[in-house]
């Protein structure tokens, strides 16, 4: 087996974990009542910091091997673009949760979660058509 | 060296990695078959681009490109690409055998045609 695929297998396997911890975070605390909600908005964020870094990574192993990025279709250009948004936006959003969520309205704190839930849901959808239009 | 559950995914990466690369390890090529380099396409038709490729132990599947940029994704190994209508002008087609991860490997083969 190449080296190669060996790479690209265990940055798939961190960027899924990272998908489950946004989705799945983010849907437990927006749906359950949880004493310490800001560990899970930092849980989450680190979700986010785990999906981009691999996200980085895919792109790393294939310049590693072949001294350039992938090409992507418009399509996909524009699926990734998504993600990116999604990303930059959760990782705002769940850190600023972690920081500030307990001093917030129980309202806005819900507002917030609905947001990053979305951009999870969002993000997922995305890599589904960067996955196969690239 | 007693066994121990905890074992598991490491024999289980180092099995992967061990694993024979039987398959696909043909030398990779691509062939394009039409159109034919110096060919003149008229710009009304819908033009097919005709290909065969290997994509080798590195390779997974190919894009086409017109004048470097990507039009098509194709996962078979023989086949033709219908192309949308081609602006008039000299136009470069090519097809790259890239890896799982998008990547052309440097397997491709190009053909540069006029359309009128």
């Amino acid at each position: 087996m190449l080296p190669e695929n060996l790479a690209y297998a265990l940055t798939q396997v961190l960027h899924n974990f990272g998908a489950v911890g946004v989705m799945g975070g983010a849907a437990f605390a927006l749906l359950v009542p949880v004493a310490a909600p800001e560990r899970v908005a930092r849980l989450v964020a680190a979700g986010w910091v785990l999906q981009i870094a691999s996200g980085a990574a895919f792109g790393g192993v294939g310049f590693y091997y072949y001294g350039r990025l992938p090409d992507l279709h418009a399509i996909a250009a524009g699926a990734l673009a998504v993600k990116l948004v999604c990303a930059a936006g959760g990782l705002a959003l769940t850190l600023a949760l972690a920081a500030r969520g307990p001093v917030w309205a129980a309202t806005r704190r819900q507002e917030a979660w609905w947001a990053v839930t979305t951009l999870a849901a969002a993000a997922l959808a995305a890599a589904a058509f960067l996955r196969w239009f690239a | 060296m007693p066994w121990s559950p905890k074992r598991l995914p490491l024999a289980f990466l180092l099995a992967l990695a061990l694993a024979p690369a039987a398959a696909g390890a043909a030398e990779a090529f691509v062939r394009i078959t039409a159109p034919a380099e110096g060919a003149k396409l008229d710009s009304m038709d819908l033009a097919k681009l005709a290909y065969e490729v290997v994509p080798g132990p590195k390779g997974d599947h190919v894009h086409v490109y017109v004048d470097g940029k990507e039009v098509g994704i194709l996962r078979r190994l023989k086949g033709s690409y219908t192309l949308e209508t081609l602006t008039p002008g000299q136009r470069t087609l090519c097809v790259k055998v890239v890896n799982k991860g998008h990547v052309p490997i440097g397997v491709e083969q190009c053909v540069k045609v006029t359309v009128e």
